[in-house]
């Protein structure tokens, strides 16, 4: 195992390295690829923050929990809410910002406010030959030539090893809201939050949890006191004509990190699938699956099943536009398989990049 | 004029492709010298460099046939929307085909549910927000010019709403683009497989037209607000104006708009828009929001100025009033060039931390002053961003050298301030010696990579970004 503490060791290990490499960082993302392992957890610390600025920039091993930390303290946030895969993956370990950024790892508030590689103002990261390469700064845009931020971000280690990032981040709203229509089916849920999203009332978490027939419908509103108090009775009138009962609860955070890290999947045996549509596809491709069970966020862009062993979802899905990956089972490619000119254009990518095919190898092709 | 760089001619491999070429477009396919200019660069002090020929494609099966028969011969292609962009972006330093896809303007769908729409590259951004204004819903990027969205998403370009609604590339999902060899892709698919790759939408947002030719764009949209409100607010000092800016973003109250006039800026846009500002610094805001919350933003941030001396504030939610007031912003380019009829305008487009901006706005305006510029400050100051509009006559080489070396110094400068040389203009050729300045040469490199990767002949609009 190599463990850099330097951003010019980890270009040493990568440009010394005889074979694969398989980068982790907190290792609880469940990205298993073979190789010598590469532990970014000495790589640790916030080099600047400057909350005036709006912006954090931190090494890549930092763990997630100090930054959140940190933030708190200032009241600010990491606004697109990263996902914590470890209950549903059964794994321990802490997650570290690296992983987070590699995997483009977000939450139910991107339905307004982004990804997070939208939050990704900078990046500096090694290349498959240990050349060291930066990209981006601390400004809120830019139009620089290509864009090697976003592009790392969602390139899960294959294109670079991240070890440093720059962030931006938010304040956290005065107030927070959280509308509950119940029993409602999956057809009304969608329409639901689609009235809801397209509304002028600013809506930061749309989600449905299917339970047998008396399902939760979720919508969260955030800001300053009063406007979430106007914002929430609004929406209660406009989603009134869908039938279902409808509560308020104020700070429903856990249940919003519930639906994040799709608690309800946790313990329980079978595949588990993440699947992305067009928000109005979400229940055709329960129809389409017929899981075990399924949960949308994302007012239905996202749509999370379980279902029994082996299954093959891509290919029921046939007909629905959109992109299956495979966060727990076995037997299927993790990744969409890319059609054959994307798939041309990302062996490109990586041959330029990693011309000896040694991060994180095999991970996102079939 | 400021001279670029000159690259080879591929002169026999454009002369079988203008032959080809002609036969296939006979009306549609033009190479007179008016035409040909005009798809050239014409808004900058940037020299000229004309295309061979301008094709008006019609579809993205002509796009695709033209740039495999320009892929065959090795011949340059040049993307052209409304011409508008700033850097040279458009210029041919090695001659080639420019496709014009100005006749591609249909609004292929709009999908309310979704929020999400597609379009034709030569859709501009008036006419999108025209067709969607009956639905309730809007597109929010509108850089200063009604450029094409096929353009703007060329260039990532980004306008006064970026402050809450980002730039095209948080809002661009997904592209068709027609790729240096003819071949059609889909960055994500409507068709049968979608993949989960590489975030290849957002290399293309922004990639110039360097590595491929969109033919469709699916954007996201915005729900109309229930209530817009508008304010102003008048300032001792542009640095007492930044100030307050910074806090306002600090406090997360959720400005739509929030753009900076420098007192110069403000007496130009009294002349040519009628209106009676008084001639101080000014910060222009809108809000969106519902109709407490708006009222609620308005009054947190007039408190806020006030602290930092702001003075003479008045909000509105008349739209004629506010759309007066955002007309008269939004011809602050021509209304500057009045300050001094005939001369041309140099606009820079530094970008810098919230922290930076009222130290950066400040050495910019003592500079100026210092060297004697008419230059007015406009800034979309909730991104950082701002543009200084150097007046400069054409035909005095001292002055057009002395802006230059000021231009230099400001890119510096910003760079300096882990900012950036361009917030929203791009690189094109005119930025080009910046991009290793600020990023370094290894970044520089990667850049080529890709490049190398996705155009391997270097015919998609050579000669920008990076040589290829
Ligand atoms: C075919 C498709 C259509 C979609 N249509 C809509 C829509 O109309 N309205 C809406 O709000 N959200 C839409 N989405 C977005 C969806 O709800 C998710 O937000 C998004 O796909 C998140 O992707 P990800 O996190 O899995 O991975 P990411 O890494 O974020 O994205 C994976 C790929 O999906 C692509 N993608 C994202 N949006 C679209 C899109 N509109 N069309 C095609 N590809 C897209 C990305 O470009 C990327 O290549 C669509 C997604 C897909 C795949
Ligand atoms: C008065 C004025 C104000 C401006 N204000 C702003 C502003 O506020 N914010 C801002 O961001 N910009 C601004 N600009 C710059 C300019 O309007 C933008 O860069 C705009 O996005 C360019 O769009 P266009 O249609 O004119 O593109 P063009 O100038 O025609 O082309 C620009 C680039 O995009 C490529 N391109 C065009 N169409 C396609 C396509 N279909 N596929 C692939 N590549 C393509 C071209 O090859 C070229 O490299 C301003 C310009 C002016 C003159």
């Amino acid at each position: 195992m190599m463990t850099p503490t330097s951003e010019q060791e980890l270009s040493e290990c990568v440009s010394q390295a005889k074979g694969p490499i398989a980068i982790k960082g907190g290792g609880t993302r469940g990205v298993g690829v073979d190789g010598d392992v590469l532990n970014t957890n000495g790589l640790k610390g916030i080099d600047l923050y400057e909350p005036g600025a709006l912006t954090v920039v931190v090494k890549a091993g930092t763990e997630l929990s100090e930054i959140e930390t940190t933030l708190a303290g200032e009241r600010q946030r990491l606004a697109f809410e990263p996902m914590d895969y470890r209950g549903l993956l059964g794994l321990e370990g802490e997650p570290t910002i690296g992983g987070i950024v590699a995997g483009n790892i977000s939450g139910p508030r991107r339905i307004q406010v982004g990804a997070a590689r939208d939050f990704t103002l900078g990046v500096r990261f090694v290349d498959g030959q240990g050349t060291i390469v930066k990209n981006g700064g601390r400004v809120m845009k830019n139009v620089t030539g290509y864009d090697l931020v976003k592009l790392m971000s969602g390139s899960w280690g294959t294109l670079g090893v991240l070890s440093e990032v720059s962030l931006k981040v938010l304040p956290m709203p005065e107030a927070e809201a959280t509308l509950r229509v119940h029993g409602l089916d999956l057809n009304d849920a969608v329409g639901a939050m689609a009235a809801a999203l397209g509304s002028p009332y600013d809506v930061s978490g749309a989600a449905h949890l299917p339970n047998n027939d008396t399902g939760v419908t979720m919508i969260r509103v955030e800001g300053f006191t009063d406007s979430v108090s106007y914002r929430t009775a609004q929406l209660r009138e406009a989603l009134a004509k869908f039938g279902g009962e409808i509560t308020v609860k104020e700070n429903a955070d856990d249940a919003w990190a519930a639906v994040r890290d799709v608690e309800n999947f946790h313990g329980k045996d079978g595949d588990v699938w993440r699947i992305s549509v067009k928000p109005s596809d979400g229940p055709a491709v329960v129809a389409a699956i017929d899981p075990l069970e399924a949960q949308f966020d994302w007012a239905g862009g996202l749509v999370w099943v379980r279902t029994e062993q082996g299954s093959d979802v891509r290919a029921k899905l046939s007909g629905i536009t959109g992109h299956a990956t495979l966060v727990r089972g076995t037997g299927q490619p993790r990744f969409q398989p890319e059609t054959i000119g994307v798939a041309a254009l990302s062996a490109g990518l990586r041959q330029r990049f990693d011309p000896r095919g040694i991060l994180n190898a095999g991970l996102m092709t079939a | 004029m400021v001279t670029n760089h000159r690259m080879p001619r591929n002169e026999e491999g454009i002369a079988t492709v203008v032959g080809v070429l002609k036969q296939q477009f006979g009306d549609r396919f033009q190479t007179g010298e008016a035409i040909r200019e005009q798809h050239g660069h014409t808004t900058t002090w940037l020299e000229n460099q004309w295309p061979d020929a301008v094709v008006f494609a019609r579809d993205k099966d002509e796009i695709a046939a033209i740039v495999k028969v320009c892929a065959t011969h090795k011949v340059p292609v040049i993307p052209f929307g409304t011409g508008t962009s700033l850097e040279g972006h458009v210029n041919a330093p090695a001659g080639g085909i420019c496709i014009d896809v100005m006749q591609m303007d249909k609004i292929l769908a709009v999908y309310p549910d979704d929020l999400s729409c597609v379009v034709q590259p030569g859709v501009t951004r008036e006419q999108l927000n025209t067709h969607l204004r009956d639905q309730g819903l809007f597109f929010p990027i509108d850089p200063g010019a009604n450029a094409s969205l096929g353009g703007m998403a060329a260039t990532s370009a980004s306008g006064t709403n970026a402050v809450r609604y980002g730039t095209m590339k948080d809002n661009v999902m997904a592209v068709e683009v027609v790729m240096a060899d003819g071949r059609t892709i889909r960055t994500a698919q409507r068709a049968k497989k979608s993949s989960a790759g590489y975030d290849l939408t957002r290399l293309m947002v922004g990639s110039e037209g360097t590595l491929g030719l969109f033919t469709e764009i699916t954007l996201k949209l915005q729900g109309i607000p229930e209530a817009i409100s508008s304010a102003r607010c008048t300032f001792p000092s542009v640095d007492a104006a930044c100030q307050t800016v910074m806090q306002v973003i600090q406090y997360g109250i959720p400005v739509a708009r929030i753009e900076l006039l420098d007192a110069l800026q403000v007496k130009a846009c009294n002349a040519y828009s009628k209106l009676d500002l008084p001639e101080e610094p000014l910060l222009l805001l809108e809000f969106h929001g519902s109709d407490a919350g708006v009222i609620e933003q308005a009054e947190m941030f007039g408190s806020i100025a006030v602290e930092h001396g702001g003075g003479g504030y008045t909000s509105t939610t008349s739209t004629e009033e506010r759309n007066k007031l955002w007309q008269a912003r939004h011809d602050a380019y021509w209304a500057t060039l009045q300050l001094r009829p005939g001369a041309m305008g140099i606009s820079t487009d530094v970008c810098v931390p919230i922290s930076r901006l009222a130290e950066c706005v400040s050495q910019a305006q003592e500079r100026l002053k210092a060297d004697a510029f008419i230059s007015p400050i406009v800034g979309h100051v909730g991104d950082g961003n701002f543009h200084c509009l150097l007046l400069i006559d054409k035909a005095n080489e001292d002055e057009m050298e002395r802006a230059a070396v000021f231009v230099s110094w400001l890119n510096d400068l910003a760079i300096s301030m882990d900012g950036t040389c361009t917030g929203e203009h791009g690189i094109g050729q005119g930025k080009m010696p910046y991009l290793e300045r600020e990023l370094g040469a290894a970044t520089v490199d990667a850049m080529i990579a890709i490049k190398m990767a996705l155009d391997p002949d270097g015919i998609m609009n050579p000669g920008k970004i990076v040589h290829g």
